[in-house]
């Protein structure tokens, strides 16, 4: 935890790095990609704290090492395929998921438990991103390469394709909207990516200096769904907005799974940093 | 009475809003129960909100976005139109103020994104985070443009330029007809910041 914050207020203490950041567009402002060049990325304190977390024991004894090699050899290039399906969970998961599906089926720790699922979830918790991070980085330099092999990864492909032009919300929007249609265009400051045809994917997870934070793509893909005004009976700001998709659902992973293979063939370089 | 006008007052909303909460107070106890008899978990909840899409959203939800499929445009368009309700006082409000905050900087004290119209617009060129998805509304009410056009827009877009990324705020009611009315006023005002 100390060493991420101090990595961060370093970086920070130039207020003019993050005015920079702040109003930047497409691209990087020339005094990240130096901090960049120098090997000064906060994210890299994410993987190394992934790391440590990768061998140490959970309650059963056992840590992810023990079943993935020691610096996690066997997953070498496994980022590179996921979303996936997996048949010891009989789902498709993304890496927030399928970790989460290791640790509570392989290494003793609960899901039932609601103080162990809230500092899973957290961003800032000790597992999630942490882990997530590490593992993606064990696949840079590989190419994307997700297949559809399974019916069920064709069918959750196909869910993300619908979710991505489907026009919902008390906003009308969806999330061809903003990065299909829009694309290039300004929202406020904020320049509009497309994350298809750009292939974002390659440098996610990926630090938001905005934010502060590490997020993975299920952060990301979540967050994007709050500016539709979703809601449950009639949308109200304060009484009915339903925010978010829950985590790990299929509405979340059906979408990276599409963005993932629209990425194919982009080489993976994580952890990625944003403004 | 005082009460009420209080509320008014701090929600920044007017005495018709205001009244509906209280209005709802004697009611409150009764709703909770049926509430939490029925609490949805948040899979549910998420499933409910993707079911609300209406027929015209589905027909906007191909790879285009912009033309709707399946249904002609001209019946479209006047489906859409026929679900604008128009506020009892004229299409031209009287709370300018309040138009300029749900037309709405937060910074200048609009705190809700209801409005969020610089999110797509330029308008008051004091206002400089404003983006460029629709046109500069800047002298907006210097083009001799009919002020019941202005709220149709604003009430539902869809009525003009079926499928556009304009949301249709007043058919999902995120703003409500004297609300729109208000930002009417206020875009159509000579002395607006946007007509300067
Ligand atoms: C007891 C053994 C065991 C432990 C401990 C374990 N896993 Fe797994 N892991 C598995 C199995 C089994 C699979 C499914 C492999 C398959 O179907 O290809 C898997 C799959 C994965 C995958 C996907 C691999 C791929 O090829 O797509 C990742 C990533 C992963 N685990 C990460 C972790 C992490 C991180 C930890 C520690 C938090 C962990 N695992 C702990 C057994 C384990
Ligand atoms: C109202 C517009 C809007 C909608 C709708 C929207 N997004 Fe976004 N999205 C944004 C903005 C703005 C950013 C860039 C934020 C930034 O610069 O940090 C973004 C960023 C992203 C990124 C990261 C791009 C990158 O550069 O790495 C992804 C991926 C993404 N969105 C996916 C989605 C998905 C999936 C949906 C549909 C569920 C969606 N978005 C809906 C506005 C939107
Ligand atoms: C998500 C983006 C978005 C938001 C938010 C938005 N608009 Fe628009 N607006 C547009 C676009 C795009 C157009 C261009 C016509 C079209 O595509 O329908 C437009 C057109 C208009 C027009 C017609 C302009 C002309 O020159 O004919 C008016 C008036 C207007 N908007 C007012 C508003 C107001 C007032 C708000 C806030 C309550 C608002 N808009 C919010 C996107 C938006």
């Amino acid at each position: 935890m100390k060493k991420r914050t101090l990595f961060a207020s370093a970086l920070l203490a130039g207020g003019a790095i993050l005015g920079t950041a702040a109003v930047a567009q497409e691209q990087l402002p020339t005094h990240l990609k130096e901090l960049l060049e120098l090997g000064m990325h906060p994210g890299h304190s994410f993987v190394d704290e992934g790391r440590e977390m990768f061998h140490k024991p959970g309650p059963n004894g056992k840590s992810c090492a023990t079943c993935h090699g020691q610096d996690g050899v066997k997953l070498e290039g496994a980022y590179a395929k996921m979303p996936r399906y997996y048949k010891d969970i009989g789902k498709v998961a993304d890496i927030d998921l399928r970790i989460l599906a290791c640790m509570t089926k392989y290494m003793g720790y609960d899901k039932n438990d609601k103080k162990f699922m809230k500092k899973f979830n957290k961003w800032s918790g000790p597992y999630r991103v942490p882990l997530a991070s590490y593992v993606a980085s064990l696949s840079n330099g590989q190419e994307i390469n997700v297949q559809l092999n399974h019916p069920e990864e064709k069918r959750m492909y196909k869910l993300g394709e619908e979710l991505w032009f489907m026009r919902v919300g008390a906003r009308d929007f969806s999330c061809g909207i903003c990065h299909t249609v829009l694309a290039g265009k300004r929202i406020r400051l904020q320049g509009l990516p497309d994350p298809v045809k750009q292939k974002v994917y390659t440098h996610w997870p990926a630090y938001r200096f905005g934010s502060d934070r590490m997020w993975t793509m299920e952060d990301r893909v979540r967050s994007c769904w709050k500016a539709y005004f979703l809601y449950v009976k009639q949308w109200n700001e304060k009484k009915d907005w339903v925010k978010k998709p829950p985590p790990y659902s299929e509405w979340v992973i059906a979408l990276e799974l599409y963005m993932k293979k629209a990425a194919n063939g982009g080489t993976i370089e994580v952890p990625g940093l944003l403004r | 009475m005082k009460k009420i006008v209080i509320a008014g007052a701090v929600a920044g909303l007017g005495l018709l809003v205001a009244c509906q909460p209280a209005a709802q107070q004697t009611e409150a106890p009764k709703k909770e129960v049926t509430a939490q008899k029925k609490k949805l978990s948040k899979h549910e909840k998420f499933k409910i909100a993707l079911e609300n899409q209406d027929k015209y959203q589905k027909a906007c939800s191909n790879p285009v976005q912009l033309v709707p499929e399946g249904i002609d445009i001209e019946t479209f368009k006047k489906e859409m139109l026929a679900t604008v309700k128009f506020p009892e006082g004229g299409v031209v409000g009287k709370n300018i103020a309040r138009g300029e905050k749900l037309f709405g900087d937060p910074k200048k004290g609009g705190k809700s994104r209801r409005g969020n119209c610089y999110a797509c617009h330029c308008g008051d060129p004091q206002i400089i985070a404003c983006g460029n998805i629709g046109p500069s509304l800047r002298g907006y009410g210097k083009r001799g443009i009919d002020p019941k056009e202005t709220y149709i827009r604003i009430y539902n877009s869809w009525a003009v330029n079926p499928c556009s990324v304009m949301p249709r705020l007043g058919y999902h009611g995120v703003l409500s007809p004297e609300e729109i009315a208000d930002i009417v006023a206020y875009m159509h005002d000579p002395n607006s910041p946007l007509n300067k």
